[in-house]
C-alpha cells in the first residue's frame, strides 16, 4: 500500500498545474501518477494558442468581451457564472505563464503577442508560433523539476474505489513491473484528458485519449455530464485526421471546395472562415455531402489555402502546420491547397464537476480538471484557445481544491481499496493466461466506424438507436475478450484491453446522451430537429450509472447575465 | 513492391531475438504505421511506444536500419527508396536501457537532465504577477532549442556520448542548457551553463553534426553546443582546456592563416602537460618525417583577406 496525501492522474497540462499547486504545501505528499511520461501528454498537441483579453493586440478587448464571446460559442449551454469566474482569471494565469518561462511570441512592444481565432470578437489567442501547447506542456513539467513534484510514470489507473459517496483511493498499475497497487489517499486530481478515440482513425487526439480516468469517475458512480457534445475540428487533413490548428484559418488561410469557391459567405458571411468550430465543420460536410467536395465517401475533403499569407507569413507563424502538411499529406502549403475534413477533436462533456472554485465533483475528494472533465464553460462548444485557458485555470483550482480536501479528510480505508487490488491482480492474471475470445481491435474499430457514421456532425435518431444497439452488443463481447500477451511487463496488450473498455462505456453514454437531446445546440446537431429548443434544453445532460444501469438525468444551465438569443457569426 | 519485411529487435526483460514480420505495401505511409499494422494484426505482445502520430509528443524514436528517426514521421517510400530494399532493421534506440522491445528508459537521462537546472530562474526583485517583456528578438534566440521534443534521437547517433556516456551529456540538455543560459528573463546563466561545462564534457563535441542530422524537428544541439561554449568564455571560463584550444585556433589562423601543429598543444595543455604527454607522440611523428620542429609558419598568400573577415566579424558582432 502506498501512501500519499493528494494523488494527480495526468500528467498533461492540467495535472501538472494542479500538481504545481497542490504542491506547494509542503506538509503535503503529492504525486502526479502518468501512463505515459509526462512531456508525452496531449497538451503538447495543441498548437494555435491560449486565449485571455489582455488586450494587447486589440486595446478595445476587455473580460466581458471574452466572457460574451464564450457564452455565445457555447451555445448558451455554458455555465455563465463559471465562465465569467473563468475569464476574469485568465490575464493573471497566462503572466504567470510567462513568469514560468513559456517562450511566447512576441508584440513589437515585447509583450505577448496575440492573434485572431474562431468565434471571437478581438485578437485575444496568445501563441507561441504554431507550438503553444508544445511549449506549455514543457515549461510545467519544468517548473514541477524545479519544486521536485513527484512522478510516477508509466503507471496506469485501474480503479477509483469509492463507497458512501467517499473517495477512498485508487488502484493502479506499474506498467513496468506488471504489479498493481493499492494506493490510499485523501485526496485526488483526474486530469487525464478527453476521449476523442472513440472514433479512433477519424480524430486528431493521441492514441492513447481514452477517457481513464473520466471512464473509472463514471464506474464510481460520478456522473458524465454532457457526453453528446463532441466537438469536430474542421481542418484535419484529409488522409490522418492530423489537426491543422485554428491558426492557419486565424491568420487568414481561406477554404475553399472544388470550385475554388470560399464557400463560407453561405454560411458565416460576415465571420467567414473565422466562423466558430461547429458552424464550420458542419459547412464543410455541407460542401461535400452536396457534391462540392473533392473525391467521394469517407475520403471528400475540401481545401485549406494558405498560399495568399506568403512564404514568409508561413514561415513565421506556421511553421509546424507547414511541416505536418510536408510530411502527412505530401506538400507544401506554400505552394498547393491542403486537403482537409473534419475530424473528431475535443469532448466538451465529462467528469460532473458541481463546483468550479476547487474542480469539486459530487464525490468528496474527488477534484477533476481539463478535457476530462465538465465544468462547463465550453457548453455546446468549445471556442478554439479557450482548452489551453481551461486547463491553466482549472488545473491551478483543482489544485487549490486538493489541498483543501486532503485538510479536511482522513485518509481512505485501506480494507477496501486492498480488496479492489486483489481482483485487478486476479484479473490481470487470468486476461495473461486467456487464450480465446475476442479481440480487442476487431471490438474497438467496430466501436469507431460506428460512432463516425452514426454519431457524428450530423445525427439522426434512427442511426443513433442503431449506434446504440452496437455499443451494446460491443459491450457484451468485451466480457469476453482475449488481449494475446501473457507477459508480466510492460503488458501494451492489457492497458489497450482497459483503455478500449473505457472508451466503450463513454461511447455509450455519448450515444445515450445524444438521442434524449432532441434539438440542435452547438456541435449536437440534429438533422430531425434541427432548431435549438432552449424550453426542454437549456439544461445540463447527467448520465449515471448505478448497479450497472445507465440513468438519464438533466440539470438547469446557469444564466447570469446574458439571455439566449440566436447565434449568428 | 508489394510486401514489405520489418526486422524488429524484440527483448522480454531476460532474452533478446530479431524477429521478423512482414505485411503488404501501401502508399504514403510512415514506420509507425507499419508498427501498429503488425501489432493490430499478426503479434500484439509486440512493444512500442507512439501518441500523437504527428512528430510533438516524442514517444516514438526507434533506431531504422541504425539510424534512429520518430517513426511517426518517417516516409517508408523515402526509406525504401534510399535503401533499395523491402527489409528494414528496426531496434531501439541506442544509449538507453531497454524495457521492452522498442520501449526504452528516459528516467535516467531526466535525472541527469536537472543538473542544468532546466528551468526559468527569475530574479527575486521580480514582480512576476506583471509578466515579462521580450523583444522579438529575444524570443528567437530561444525559439529553436525550445523545439526540442525530448525524443531522443540525438542521444541515440551521438558520436561522443556513445563512447562517453558518463563524460559527455545527451545532446538534447545542452539544448536545454544552453536555452535557459541565453533566455533574456533568465537571472542566473552560470547555473545552467556551469554543469555542461564542469559535468556535461562541453568542450568534447567532436562536431560529427549526427544530432542535427537526427533531429526530427530542425532543432540543433550542436549550435547550442558552439552556443554555450562561447557563453562561457564570456563570462570567464577561459582557462580551461577547450577555451585555450579554440584561442589557439584563433590566433593561430588570424597570425598566419594556417594552424600551428607545434605551438598547439603547448597552448591548449600547458609546458608540463605537453611534454609528460606528447613527447613519445612528437618523437615518432618525427621519425616518421611528419613534424619539422625548424619550420615556422609564414603568413599564407591572402592573409589580408583571412584579417579581413576577422575585423568584419567582429565589427558584427560590436553592432
Amino acid at each position: 500500500m502506498l501512501n500519499f496525501d493528494v494523488v494527480i492522474v495526468g500528467g498533461g497540462g492540467a495535472g501538472m498545474r494542479a500538481a504545481l499547486e497542490a504542491s506547494k504545501e509542503p506538509d503535503l505528499n503529492v504525486v502526479v501518477l502518468s501512463k505515459t511520461f509526462p512531456t508525452r501528454s496531449h497538451t503538447g498537441a495543441a498548437q494555435g494558442g491560449i486565449n485571455a483579453a489582455l488586450a494587447y493586440k486589440d486595446p478595445t478587448d476587455s473580460i466581458e468581451k471574452h466572457f460574451l464571446d464564450t457564452v455565445k460559442g457555447s451555445d448558451f449551454l455554458g455555465d455563465q457564472d463559471a465562465i465569467e469566474f473563468f475569464v476574469s482569471n485568465l490575464p493573471e494565469c497566462i503572466l504567470e505563464l510567462d513568469s514560468f518561462g513559456v517562450p511566447f511570441s512576441r508584440d513589437e512592444k515585447g509583450r505577448i503577442a496575440q492573434r485572431p481565432f474562431g468565434g471571437a470578437s478581438s485578437p485575444r489567442t496568445c501563441y507561441s508560433a504554431d507550438k503553444t501547447g508544445h511549449v506549455i506542456l514543457h515549461t510545467l513539467y519544468e517548473q514541477c523539476l524545479k519544486q521536485g513534484v513527484k512522478f510516477l510514470n508509466e503507471w496506469f489507473l485501474l480503479e477509483l474505489v469509492v463507497e458512501n459517496e467517499e473517495f477512498q483511493g485508487l488502484v493502479a498499475m506499474d506498467m513496468r513491473s506488471g504489479e498493481i497497487h493499492a494506493i490510499n489517499a485523501k485526496s485526488v486530481v483526474i486530469a487525464t484528458g478527453g476521449f476523442g478515440r472513440m472514433y479512433w482513425n477519424r480524430t486528431t487526439n493521441a492514441f492513447n485519449m481514452t477517457g481513464d480516468g473520466t471512464a473509472a469517475c463514471f464506474e464510481a458512480g460520478i456522473p458524465v455530464k454532457d457526453p453528446e457534445f463532441v466537438q469536430f475540428h474542421p481542418t484535419g487533413l484529409a488522409s490522418t485526421g492530423v489537426l491543422m490548428s485554428e491558426a492557419s484559418r486565424g491568420e487568414g488561410g481561406y477554404l475553399i471546395n472544388k470550385d475554388g469557391e470560399r464557400f463560407m459567405s453561405r454560411y458565416a458571411p460576415e465571420k467567414m472562415e473565422l466562423g466558430p468550430r461547429d458552424l464550420v465543420s458542419r459547412a464543410i460536410e455541407t460542401e461535400i455531402k452536396e457534391g462540392r467536395g473533392i473525391g467521394q465517401g469517407i475520403n471528400a475533403y475540401v481545401l485549406l489555402d494558405l498560399r495568399h499569407l506568403g512564404e514568409k507569413k508561413i514561415l513565421e507563424r506556421l511553421p509546424q502546420i507547414r511541416q505536418l502538411a510536408i510530411d502527412f499529406e505530401n506538400l507544401d502549403p506554400i505552394k498547393e491547397p491542403i486537403p482537409i475534413r473534419p475530424s473528431c477533436h475535443y469532448m466538451m462533456g465529462g467528469i460532473h464537476v458541481t463546483d468550479f472554485r476547487t474542480s469539486s465533483t459530487p464525490v468528496q475528494g474527488v477534484h477533476a480538471a481539463g478535457e476530462c472533465a465538465c465544468v462547463s464553460i465550453h457548453g455546446a462548444n468549445r471556442l478554439g484557445g479557450n482548452s489551453m485557458a481551461d486547463i491553466i485555470v482549472f488545473g491551478k483550482y483543482a489544485g487549490l481544491g486538493a489541498i483543501i480536501s486532503a485538510k479536511n479528510r482522513a485518509p481512505g480505508d485501506p480494507t477496501k481499496v486492498e480488496k479492489r487490488t486483489r481482483y485487478w491482480q486476479e484479473h490481470f492474471a487470468a486476461m495473461r493466461q486467456k487464450t480465446t475470445g475476442n479481440k480487442v481491435v476487431t471490438i474497438r474499430d467496430t466501436m469507431a466506424e460506428t460512432m463516425w457514421y452514426n454519431v457524428g456532425i450530423f445525427r439522426i435518431e434512427k442511426e443513433m438507436v442503431h449506434a446504440l444497439h452496437v455499443i451494446n452488443q460491443l459491450l457484451e463481447d468485451y466480457q469476453d475478450c482475449c488481449i494475446g500477451d501473457t507477459s508480466q511487463y510492460y503488458n501494451m496488450a492489457f492497458i489497450h484491453y482497459i483503455e478500449t473498455g473505457n472508451l466503450l462505456k463513454l461511447a455509450k453514454a455519448v450515444a445515450m446522451g445524444a438521442i434524449a437531446r432532441t434539438e440542435s445546440r452547438g456541435s449536437h446537431a440534429r438533422e430531425d430537429y434541427p432548431e435549438r429548443d432552449d424550453r426542454n434544453f437549456l439544461k445540463h445532460t447527467l448520465i449515471t450509472k448505478t448497479n450497472g444501469q445507465y440513468k438519464l438525468d438533466y440539470l438547469p444551465a446557469t444564466i447570469t447575465k446574458y439571455q439566449p438569443e440566436e447565434r449568428r457569426y | 513492391m508489394d510486401k514489405i519485411t520489418y526486422r524488429i529487435k524484440r527483448f522480454d526483460g531476460t532474452r533478446e531475438w530479431f524477429q521478423e514480420y512482414t505485411f503488404p505495401y501501401e502508399k504514403n505511409k510512415t514506420v509507425l504505421w507499419g508498427l501498429i499494422k503488425i501489432r493490430d494484426e499478426q503479434d500484439p505482445t509486440l512493444n512500442f511506444t507512439s501518441a500523437c502520430r504527428s512528430a510533438i509528443c516524442g514517444s516514438c524514436g526507434v533506431r531504422v536500419n541504425g539510424n534512429a528517426a520518430l517513426a511517426c514521421k518517417t516516409s517508408l517510400d523515402e526509406l525504401l527508396e534510399i535503401y533499395q530494399t523491402s527489409t528494414l532493421t528496426i531496434e531501439p534506440l541506442s544509449n538507453y536501457r531497454v524495457i521492452r522491445d522498442l520501449v526504452v528508459d528516459w528516467e535516467p537521462k531526466l535525472e541527469r537532465m536537472k543538473e542544468v537546472k532546466p528551468w526559468l530562474i527569475a530574479s527575486e526583485e521580480k514582480d512576476l504577477s506583471l509578466g515579462f517583456i521580450q523583444s522579438e528578438e529575444e524570443f528567437h534566440k530561444i525559439s529553436n532549442p525550445t523545439d526540442c521534443i525530448l525524443c531522443g534521437c540525438c542521444v541515440s547517433e551521438c558520436t561522443q556520448h556513445s563512447t562517453n556516456s558518463q563524460g559527455f551529456y545527451e545532446p538534447f540538455i545542452f539544448t536545454k542548457s544552453y536555452r535557459f543560459t541565453i533566455d533574456s528573463r533568465d537571472n542566473a546563466p552560470s547555473q545552467h551553463l556551469t554543469p555542461s561545462l564542469e559535468k556535461g564534457g562541453l568542450w568534447k563535441c567532436v562536431r560529427c553534426m549526427q544530432c542535427v542530422t537526427k533531429c526530427p524537428k530542425g532543432v540543433r544541439p550542436a549550435d547550442h553546443i558552439s552556443g554555450l561554449r562561447k557563453e562561457s568564455m564570456g563570462l570567464g571560463h577561459q582557462q580551461n582546456k577547450g577555451a585555450r584550444h579554440a584561442y589557439a585556433f584563433y590566433d593561430d589562423i588570424r597570425k598566419t592563416g594556417r594552424l600551428n601543429e607545434m605551438t598547439l598543444p603547448l597552448k591548449t595543455e600547458g609546458l608540463t602537460k605537453t611534454l609528460s604527454r606528447r613527447i613519445p607522440l612528437a618523437l615518432r611523428l618525427l621519425r616518421k618525417g611528419k613534424l619539422n620542429p625548424l619550420h615556422f609558419p609564414r603568413p599564407v598568400q591572402g592573409i589580408e583577406g583571412v584579417r579581413k573577415i576577422y575585423r568584419l566579424v567582429q565589427k558584427e558582432e560590436r553592432s
